[in-house]
């Protein structure tokens, strides 16, 4: 429909909101309630224009002016909210015009009138919409010479959330975040009138995307603790780049400051994150800057680690390379490392001609689907979704895009100015529409509370319960007399084993895959549980065929797929890692430490030679030949690929860490020492195998990535060693924080508490520890430092713990003799 | 906070009540049980704990924070004891025509507290309210639940005799308009007590 | 005293607009104040239910629909939208609950009238809602109480339990097939419930805000169910025109405001109270002969509460129609009809602080302008012209600040402030040139207590 927004006439479709329809239009107004990806609510006033539009008669005719004959303007009494009003054909809006212009200072006065004077020490200032408003439409003068409200001024919600009550303006972006994307409703207002103040009953604020608000905050209000007066906003240098904290390829923002990495906040993506991240990625950056960071390589002198250069520490592993075979080597870098870094990897490992090579955690199956990955927009207008794993850990934007899918809004188109300021399809206290969602998990995980049906099967049962299904899906489900058929009747029998392998009852099994065939755009998500063997993958696949769903997995890290898809792997299933540990003499490790298992650790050190690639001196790094200073997630240029198997680039933030270099300038090093020129051993010519690989070019990627779809069939990739029959008495579970990182990430540690070791009540009897206490448990062979946390969701006779990169997600066997309480030094908080 | 862990749930022996409040509104409706909830505690207790905002929001299986945020944007729920009798005095125009400033300054000159206070025994406790609905017959005081109607002076004075000695009186309801008692019927009849009128 | 002049010469057929006309009779408050007339059998055996029987039994829901628009009722709430009409915006019936709710939470400052139906004759409203839940066929009621009114909820809640026992409500109400129950929620203590779309968000457990309309109620309401709304006395009045027609109705009043109306009038007059009158019946008749008069001089009036501009005491004023109309041509409004007498000794500026207060006090702090400009800059304003602090400057900010706030705040409370306050600058003007020119107001009469 045509709009005129003063001077300029556009066509608008039905349902736009006047506040877009004058940005489009190339004009502004003030707002401060509205925010993208949520509801609007008129409740600021700042956007108010003088709106006027034609009326039709009792006929359906226009009612015209009898001196233009043209439509008469019917100017509405009041000004209205551009943000709730929807455009009208031929309506006429001004917001140039001086009522318009008094009424926007007359509203900048009246939110200023209790806003304290705090620029000089609020860490708003300069990028605080309140300032740049007030500057733009105010007057400049305020009239209020009375004492201002004063309100709790540094509150703290959370560990890492810190509000100023006093600076709040009642916009109530961060209840309706809180409601409206990931449904914890854990912020509020209190009390009425004058008096409101923003506060929580729920202590700490449990949700695990608190940190959005500190972005949507339109002013000094809700505040990063982890940067809390670190910088003033116009020193940060703001690098746009990926996050390589889990596989969602979320785009964030780096705010850099002096070689230091003082926040990160999110960046629009509307096909992946759209303006959110979640807390495991905002706040864990402190390792970055932790004191201990490696930053000269370090090379084993008499015994002892001492410092040394590039070069010394370069000819001494290729002299030591010198005297043994090359294909004795083993490489293996973290599946967080860029594309470069794994051209890199697979370019040396071609130099020294070995076979073994991997990227570590690699799952027992593909982390690639058969057909094309579901992408996020997929997932976030599917009409029936089935979760197998626990998501929110695992790749938690991908559990705000589920939410998506139940509120039923499909994403926005964009607009000129980008994401619509207020789409008016999105409404307050939405209504999940949970029937579409199942979850299915061995405990209690926290998507169950949204979904329609949650499921508790037996942990290792994934194989199982997909084969049941795939049974139900394949033979059973179907319509008797337009029933869906039932127990006994024609090829829906399941015996005994496949029906406790269900975890539900078999009607609801029956529900549910009825539900997935009966949805047009159903995907079926899971991750590590059913990765971790061949069987459950294969079973998980063959019900997503038999259902027609797409498939979202969700790979152990950030680059998992990209490093498939280049086929960083093994050339036999015993040069696979860990296999590889036992197998070389020598060792290549890059962000990886196996050594943190004692057993491992002796074995390690008995190498002929051990290089240890990594930023902090770990265990493994403590008996390496050679150390060398690795570049954190944020200091690399590269280029990774995410679960849908979008190409997204990776940009270096500027971060003082010495001689630090990612494997890349590693494998460069190298070559230069072992006289080759090495592929990869730089962006540039890493990318041109990149190039001639993928046919497209990481230099010109655009932020929004670009989705790869292969022409040709891929090789089949090398399986890891894996357990196909299940044991176990603790399932190793996914983590959006990132354990090994956790003791750098104070902040965040205070909010996790630590590695939780979560056991029902009963077991913690059993073992003789409490709610609290710091044990140490060798699992798997790996020993592990975690806390206790008494849980009864947890399914007695099983434990659960979180993952790290040498200790994937999956069943292990705990040995609880080794179940030992350490001291805990008495922390003094400061 | 020990007063979580210590005081015994308020609806663990009212599972009756609680259903029956419940029954009030449908199933997708049941969070509009959070305000009868609310006067449950509030007048068993005179005021409403966090413990008690839990304890509905369990209920109800919303967020505490939910609860919170209702209970305290009413003037009606209190997070602080109020007294045993809780005098809460019309400020509103209409009352105070009738006096109502002087009434609630005499009543803080005799008890010794202010609006939004309790006295030490916990025994009367002061709150300035708005227009209370009966603007014909102020000054209006509503202790607890009940309305005192035009409390002049000396009314005023033995009712609050009367509180002191645990005596709650009736309801002082006054009558005026066509809310006239017995004579009501003449009333009608005649339609004023004066001036012209009469049937013609 | 002049009556609404008419044209019709025919005494018979000429509207009636006011109650000393000898065809006019109290109907809605006919039993208010009579003990024990808020018992069944009481209200039985003075005709009750039979209304609802009718309704019920001989007419279908749009020939009640029909017959209350032909009434021409307005909604009694205050904003007096046609009540038939805002009862055929219910969308065809398709499976979803249908509910009526009625706004009890009666806050508005002047404004008394249903408090004594809730207590005195909770009977009749119960009929007006099986009537009206009839016509929009809903099958459940929900009255909305405000919390202060304890005993009217009590009563209400024995008077419903009596009426289930007697199948007046229920699965088969008056042994017809019609289906209707009905719940009372109470209110805490908000005036701004009294909106009907912050009562939806509080009757559902929310905080109190008033919500976007569209939706309007009959499309989203409650539950997001289709909603209607109506105020306590338009159910009453609703009983009694089924009972005796539309056109016994629409004999009462003017062209644009028909029927039998409540009106209230407090403040300093000998009998202040609820009256009923005919529509289109003068300040003067409500005030002088059934109030009896100011006991001592007055300066003005608000018409229809506190939220309503008010108006100086003159004859121009005082003769007029107490009709929607009528109010809205003389720039005020007539609101719920409860008239607030301000006599001379009260300075304005402290009557005008009184009312400002009370709005800065329930307001609900959605919207910027009524939470900073309303809630905490106007009453500091007043407080300092009280002090004797305040400067003409003051005044012309005043003006501004309340200029800012007409027509920009998200619900009409910013206007039912402003809106007073600037009247009050129209019509009292010297008051507050006197208390800023002389650091005291005007008239200093400050004890109003009587013994």
């Amino acid at each position: 429909m045509k709009v005129h927004i003063n001077d300029v006439a556009m066509d608008f479709p039905q349902g736009t909101s006047v506040i877009d329809a004058i940005f489009a239009a190339g004009y502004d107004v003030p707002y401060f309630c509205s925010q993208e990806y949520m509801s609007p609510i008129g409740a600021c006033r700042m956007c108010l224009a003088r709106i006027g539009a034609p009326r039709k008669d009792k006929e359906g005719g226009w009612i015209l002016d009898e001196a233009t004959g043209e439509p008469k303007i019917f100017t509405f009494p009041n000004m209205m909210a551009t943000c709730t009003t929807q455009v009208m054909e031929g309506m006429v809006v001004d917001t140039l015009s001086e009522d318009v212009k008094r009424i926007q200072s007359g509203m900048v006065e009246f939110t200023l009138i209790n806003h304290p004077l705090d620029c000089p020490v609020c860490d708003k200032g300069g990028a605080c919409e309140l300032q740049d408003r007030s500057y733009e439409y105010g007057t400049g003068v305020s009239r209020f010479e009375f004492d201002k409200r004063h309100q709790e001024k540094h509150h703290p919600l959370s560990e890492v959330i810190t509000l100023d009550r006093e600076r709040c303006i009642h916009c109530k972006r961060c209840v309706r975040y809180f409601e409206e994307v990931p449904g914890d409703n854990v912020l509020d207002f209190i009390e009425r009138g004058g008096h409101t103040y923003i506060g929580t009953f729920d202590p700490g604020l449990p949700s695990n995307f608190t940190g959005n608000i500190t972005d949507i905050c339109p002013v000094g209000a809700l505040l990063d603790a982890t940067s809390r007066f670190r910088g003033r906003n116009w020193e940060y240098k703001h690098i746009r780049t990926t996050g390589m904290d889990d596989a969602s390829g979320s785009a964030i923002m780096v705010d850099g400051r002096t070689g230091r990495i003082e926040r990160i906040k999110a960046a629009l993506n509307p096909d992946i994150n759209k303006t959110w991240i979640d807390d495991g990625t905002r706040f864990g950056h402190e390792y970055a800057d932790a004191p201990d960071r490696l930053t000269t390589p370090l090379l084993r002198k008499d015994g002892e680690l001492k410092a040394a250069t590039w070069e010394e520490a370069a000819a001494f592993i290729t002299e030591r390379l010198g005297g043994m075979s090359g294909k004795d080597v083993g490489i293996a870098i973290r599946a967080d490392a860029t594309l470069e870094e794994g051209v890199a990897a697979k370019a040396l490992a071609e130099a020294l001609g070995t076979g073994q090579l991997d990227h570590a955690p690699r799952p027992a199956a593909s982390v690639i689907p058969a057909q094309d990955p579901a992408t996020f927009t997929d997932l976030a207008t599917s009409d029936g979704i089935l979760v197998v794993g626990d998501v929110t850990e695992e790749v938690p934007i991908a559990d705000l895009r589920i939410k998506d899918a139940m509120k039923g809004v499909t994403p926005p188109e964009l607009m000129p100015h980008g994401v619509p300021i207020a789409d008016l399809r999105l409404k307050e206290h939405p209504q999940l529409k949970r029937a579409i969602l199942t979850v299915a998990a061995p405990y209690r995980v926290d998507l169950m509370k949204h979904a329609g049906q949650t499921v508790r099967y037996p942990a290792g049962g994934e194989a199982a319960l997909f084969g049941a299904l795939t049974k139900l899906a394949e033979h059973g489900g179907e319509r008797v007399d337009g029933e869906p058929a039932g127990e006994g009747q024609a090829g829906a029998s399941l015996d005994d084993g496949e029906r406790a392998a269900l975890g539900m009852p078999y009607e609801d099994a029956a529900a549910l895959v009825r539900r997935l065939k009966d949805a047009e755009r159903a995907v079926v998500v899971y991750g590590g549980f059913v990765l971790a063997t061949r069987a459950a993958a294969e079973a998980a696949n063959a019900f997503a065929k038999a259902v027609q769903a797409k498939v979202m997995i969700l790979g152990p890290m950030a680059d998992s797929y990209g490093l498939e898809l280049l086929n960083v792997g093994p050339s036999h299933e015993r040069y696979a890692y860990p296999a590889m540990l036992t197998e070389a003499k020598a060792l290549i490790l890059s962000n990886l430490d196996p050594g943190q298992d004692p057993d491992v650790r002796r074995a390690l050190q008995d190498k002929e030679l051990l290089v240890v690639h990594d930023s902090f001196l770990t265990d493994s790094a403590s008996v390496a030949d050679v150390v060398l200073p690795a570049k954190s997630v944020y200091e690399r240029d590269g280029t990774t690929v995410n679960l849908e198997g979008r190409f997204l680039g990776v940009h270096a933030a500027s971060v003082e860490s010495g001689e630090s270099e990612d494997f890349v300038g590693l494998v460069g090093r190298l070559g230069e020492a072992l006289g080759q020129r090495l592929e990869g051993r730089s962006v540039r010519s890493a990318r041109r195998v990149l190039r001639k690989r993928f046919e497209l070019d990481p230099a010109e990627l655009s932020p929004a990535g670009r989705l790869y779809r292969p022409k040709t069939r891929r090789q089949a990739r090398v399986a890891i060693v894996s357990h196909e029959a299940f044991d176990g008495n603790l399932l190793v579970t996914p983590s959006m924080v990132r354990i090994e990182y956790l003791t750098r990430n104070p902040h965040l540690e205070r909010v996790v508490e630590g590695a939780r070791l979560r056991m029902h009540p009963d077991d913690a009897a059993l073992n003789g520890v409490a709610d609290g206490d710091a044990v140490r448990l060798r699992v798997g062979g790996v020993l592990r430092r975690a806390v206790v946390r008494e849980d009864d969701t947890v399914p007695p006779g099983l434990m659960l713990l979180p993952c790290l990169p040498d200790q994937p997600v999956g069943l292990v066997q705990a040995d609880l003799t080794t179940l030992t309480r350490e001291e805990r030094a008495l922390e003094v908080a400061g | 906070m020990v007063e979580l862990d210590t005081i015994p749930p308020f609806f663990v022996d009212k599972r009756e009540l609680v259903d029956e409040i419940l029954g009030r509104y449908p199933e997708y409706g049941r969070r509009s049980a959070v305000m009868p909830l609310l006067w449950e505690v509030q007048r068993a207790e005179r005021h409403i704990s966090e413990a008690r905002i839990n304890e509905i929001a369990e209920i109800l299986d919303i967020h505490p924070t939910e609860v919170k945020g209702v209970v305290s944007f009413y003037s009606e729920y209190h997070g602080e004891p109020v007294g045993t009798y809780h005098l809460q005095v019309c400020a509103t125009l209409s009352c105070s025509l009738a006096g109502s400033d002087q009434l609630y300054d005499h009543l803080v000159d005799e008890l010794g507290i202010v609006n939004g206070e309790t006295d030490h025994e916990g025994r009367f406790s002061i709150q300035k309210v708005e227009c209370l609905g009966s603007c014909g017959t102020g000054p209006v005081l509503q202790v607890n639940d009940i309305y005192y109607e035009r409390v002049g002076r000396s009314r005023c004075d033995s009712l609050l005799e009367a509180l002191k000695r645990d005596e709650m009186p009736e309801a002082w309801r006054e009558r005026g308009g066509d809310n006239e008692g017995e004579s009501k019927a003449a009333f009608l009849r005649n339609g004023a007590g004066g001036g012209e009128g009469g049937a013609e | 005293m002049s009556d609404v002049t008419d044209t019709t010469h025919d005494a018979s057929t000429r509207p009636i607009t006011s109650r000393r006309d000898p065809r006019y009779e109290v109907v809605m408050y006919r039993h208010v104040g009579v003990e024990g007339a808020h018992t069944l059998d009481y209200y039985r055996s003075h005709g009750g239910y039979e209304a609802a029987r009718k309704a019920l039994s001989q007419m279908s829901p749009s020939q009640v629909i029909d017959e209350v628009k032909a009434s021409k009722l307005r909604g009694r709430g205050g904003a007096g939208f046609p009540t038939g009409v805002k009862w055929s915006f219910m969308p065809p019936v398709d499976g979803r609950q249908r509910l009526l709710v009625v706004n009890a939470d009666e806050s508005e400052p002047g404004s008394f009238k249903d408090r004594y139906i809730m207590e005195d004759d909770p009977h009749q409203l119960i009929e007006g809602m099986i009537i009206g839940c009839y016509a929009i066929q809903a099958t459940k009621g929900m009255v909305y109480i405000r919390g202060e009114y304890v005993k009217g909820y009590e009563r209400l809640v024995g008077a419903i339990r009596e009426a289930r026992q007697a199948g007046l409500l229920g699965r088969n109400v008056l042994g017809t097939d019609v289906e209707v129950d009905i719940t009372v929620h109470r209110g805490a203590g908000a005036y701004i419930c009294g909106e009907e779309t912050a009562l939806m968000n509080s009757l559902e457990g929310l905080r109190g805000n008033p919500r976007l309309k569209p939706p309007f109620p009959a499309q989203a309401g409650v539950y997001g169910l289709p909603t209607t709304i109506n105020n306590v006395t338009t159910m009453t009045s609703v009983v009694h025109i089924v009972s005796r027609g539309a056109d016994w109705f629409a004999s009462m009043g003017t062209e644009d405001s028909k029927g039998t109306k409540l009106y209230q009038v407090s403040g300093p007059v000998e009998r202040p109270g609820v009256y009923e009158l005919p529509m289109g019946a003068t300040f003067r008749e409500l005030i002088y002969d059934l109030a009896g008069g100011p006991k001592e001089p007055a300066k003005g009036f608000f018409p229809g509460g506190s939220s309503t501009p008010p108006l100086p005491w003159t004859d121009e004023y005082l003769d007029l129609p107490m009709t929607y109309d009528a109010m809205a041509k003389s720039g005020s409004m007539l609101g719920t009809g409860g008239v607030i007498v301000i006599p001379r000794e009260k300075d304005i500026v402290s009557a005008m602080y009184n009312v400002v207060r009370f709005y800065a006090h329930e307001s609900c702090g959605k919207c910027t302008p009524c939470r900073e400009g309303i809630a905490t800059w106007l009453p500091k304003m007043y407080q300092k012209l009280l002090a004797g602090l305040g400067t003409r400057e003051d005044l012309s900010l005043i003006e501004d600040m309340v200029r800012n706030n007409r027509g920009t705040a998200f619900c009409p409370l910013a206007d039912a402030c402003a809106m007073p306050v600037q009247a009050s600058f129209k019509w009292f003007r010297d008051e507050y040139e006197y208390i800023v020119d002389n650091g005291k107001p005007m008239y200093t009469k400050s004890d109003w207590w009587q013994a």
